[in-house]
């Protein structure tokens, strides 16, 4: 079957101009003058009607004009559906100031609104005003509560609807447990598909659950800053977020990224200055725990 | 509601699938006819929409409605979207897979939008060479949708219910006549209704749409946030007549009302379905003493689906 298609130059030309004009982020007139506009069609804010019809009660500025604002409007409005906490933290207008920034920077390439707030964090991160030397991770150090919060969004939306292990039997304790006690520190984990790890300088996990139960439309403090660990993942369709100790994050990230279990314990030990009767005692209750909120999917040698 | 249209059944009265409902209707499995589903809120997903429309599929028919496809852009179709397509297609077995007679972005960019054609014989074959291209990647005939829109073009030479109707019989697709976009868009580009409603293919109209939408004084905004306005109402009353009558799906987009209330405005249809006949006029009064205006609106907007957490 043949597949390629040579496009009509002429509809090309127009659909690059139109393009153009309508995402403008200083409007349709201002996109019309644009160079990019331009290069497609030669018709500026006063020759729009060259191109586009007027109507018994519009110009053609003003008909494109309802495209042009429907462009911004409707996709912010798909980035606050992602980014709910972080919108109301910040209020509408600053949170569709970011968005608005975020959408020149970043514009859809994909048929997809799936993957539209992908980049969000990394955006917020990479324009967020630099702090002074002495507000670097104090509380003044506003710009990385936000990047932290939008971190934790993002992985919550992408782990609702990505891999799960619904329908299938993730690593029981019992199952870890009937492994000869020989064979242990050369076990490793296979990790569920939807477990994600998060290290933030701000206590965001918790900030999410208090502001799920936060009466909307009330301000709510951002906090102070503190290092948190959350596990993220998903069971019976629902994301779950766990919040780790230091020790617990640092041991599930050497699992998950292939170590075996003796080798991964041998990283907290020495890092963590822990020593091995405690250890050994947390290391059990850690197992549980993980394993009952399905965090692996089986383990192997 | 048994006479096929170009071989698909007659659904009878339906509802856009929307996720603020999916617990409603797994719960209750309310006596709905069939179900529309947005391709691609369910096409990718590993998630719970997956599973829940898997669950739909099997106790109701289900139609796909995508808004992805941009059929009339200049870009090279995108296979690895067909792909996606194709594979939920045959997972959920819909009745038929539609789509929208537009285009949503060129150069690689996806304004989410649907954006008009210029009414041109250049692109009615351009549009054209791409459907059959589709139809044949996808081996099942596709229906398009008539969109709202709010510009025309200076170079167009066809009028859009032309346009589509030699659409449809060159590249032999369903048409989903949707009676409120015609109705929005006749009203923005000053043009007739009831002469579109009368001028397409009727044999091909396999699917009828109604929405409501905003009126923003000047011109009328498809935001799928209102009930059916009443000039809709007597549009489809026409639709259905010249048809013959067409599966029929009410869509809801934005300030979406609980499911119980959203079926009560749809079966409000089978106040139209009935033989008194449409009366011709070519202004259909009535709009402006009854539609709240406002000064402008967003096109109805693409929802995700929600998230749950814990």
């Amino acid at each position: 079957m043949s597949t390629s298609l040579e496009a009509p130059e002429e509809l090309g030309r127009l659909q690059r101009w139109l393009q153009a004009v309508i995402t403008h982020p200083d409007g349709v007139e201002a996109g019309s003058a644009s160079e990019e506009a331009m290069r497609w069609v030669e018709a500026g804010p006063g020759n729009l009607e060259r191109v586009v019809t007027a109507s018994s009660e519009l110009t053609a500025a003003q008909r494109l004009g309802i495209y042009g604002h429907a462009y911004y409007a409707r996709l912010i409005e798909c980035l606050g559906e992602v980014y709910p906490v972080l919108q109301a933290a910040v209020g509408e207008e600053t949170f569709s100031g970011f968005a608005f920034g975020y959408l020149q920077t970043y514009p859809s390439r994909s048929y997809t609104l799936n993957v539209l707030g992908a980049n969000f964090p990394l955006y917020l991160e990479k324009t967020r005003p630099q702090p002074e030397p002495a507000e670097a991770g104090s509380e003044t150090d506003w710009p990385q509560f936000l990047v932290d919060l939008a971190l934790l969004e993002w992985v919550i939306y992408e782990v609702f609807d990505g891999p799960g292990i619904e329908g299938t039997m993730p690593l029981s304790a019992d199952q870890l447990l009937a492994i000869p006690s020989e064979r242990w520190a050369h076990v490793r984990l296979r990790p569920a598909p939807c477990l994600r790890l998060l290290s933030s300088r701000f206590p965001v996990n918790a900030y999410y659950t208090a502001a799920s139960r936060h009466p909307a439309g009330m301000e709510m403090a951002w906090g102070a800053p503190e290092a948190s660990y959350t596990a993220i993942t998903r069971r019976d369709y629902i994301v779950r977020r766990y919040t780790l100790t230091s020790e617990e994050h640092l041991l599930l990230s050497s699992l998950i990224a292939g170590a075996p279990i003796g080798q991964a314990v041998e990283t907290l030990a020495s890092s963590a200055r822990i020593d091995e009767e405690a250890l050994a005692s947390r290391l059990n209750i850690w197992l549980r725990n993980w394993t009952a909120e399905g965090f692996f999917a089986g383990a192997f040698f | 509601m048994s006479q096929l249209r170009l071989g698909h059944p007659h659904l009878g009265l339906g509802l856009g699938l929307r996720s603020v409902h999916f617990n409603y209707i797994l719960e209750h499995r309310p006596a709905v006819d069939w179900f529309e589903v947005i391709s691609e809120n369910f096409m990718d997903s590993q998630g719970r929409p997956r599973h829940v429309i898997r669950q739909i599929a099997e106790r109701y028919p289900v139609v796909m409605h995508g808004v992805s496809l941009s059929i009339g852009s200049a870009d090279p179709l995108d296979f690895d979207y067909l792909k996606r397509l194709k594979a939920l297609a045959d997972e959920i077995k819909p009745h038929w897979v539609s789509d929208h007679v537009c285009w949503t972005g060129v150069a690689g960019r996806n304004s989410h939008d649907l954006l008009p054609i210029p009414l041109t014989e250049t692109s009615l074959k351009h549009v054209v060479q791409r459907i059959r291209l589709v139809q044949e990647f996808l081996e099942r005939r596709l229906v398009l949708e008539n969109p709202s829109s709010y510009v025309g073009f200076t170079g167009s030479t066809l009028d859009e219910w032309e346009f589509i109707a030699r659409m449809a019989e060159e590249a032999d697709c369903g048409l989903l006549l949707d009676v409120n976009n015609v109705y929005v868009s006749c009203r923005n580009h000053d043009q007739d209704p009831v002469n579109y409603i009368r001028s397409v293919p009727h044999r091909r109209v396999v699917q009828f749409h109604l929405a409501g939408h905003t009126n923003c004084r000047t011109h009328l905004v498809d935001t799928h946030d209102h009930p059916v306005a009443n000039p809709v109402w007597e549009l489809f009353r026409l639709a259905h007549q010249l048809t013959g009558g067409a599966s029929t799906l009410l869509e809801w987009d934005a300030h979406i009302p609980p499911f119980v209330e959203l079926h009560s405005e749809l079966l409000k249809a089978r106040n139209y379905m009935g033989n008194a006949f449409f009366v011709g006029k070519t202004e259909i009064p009535g709009e402006l003493d009854e539609m709240e205006l406002v000064e402008s609106a967003i096109p109805h907007p693409l929802h995700h689906s929600g998230v749950e957490v814990q």
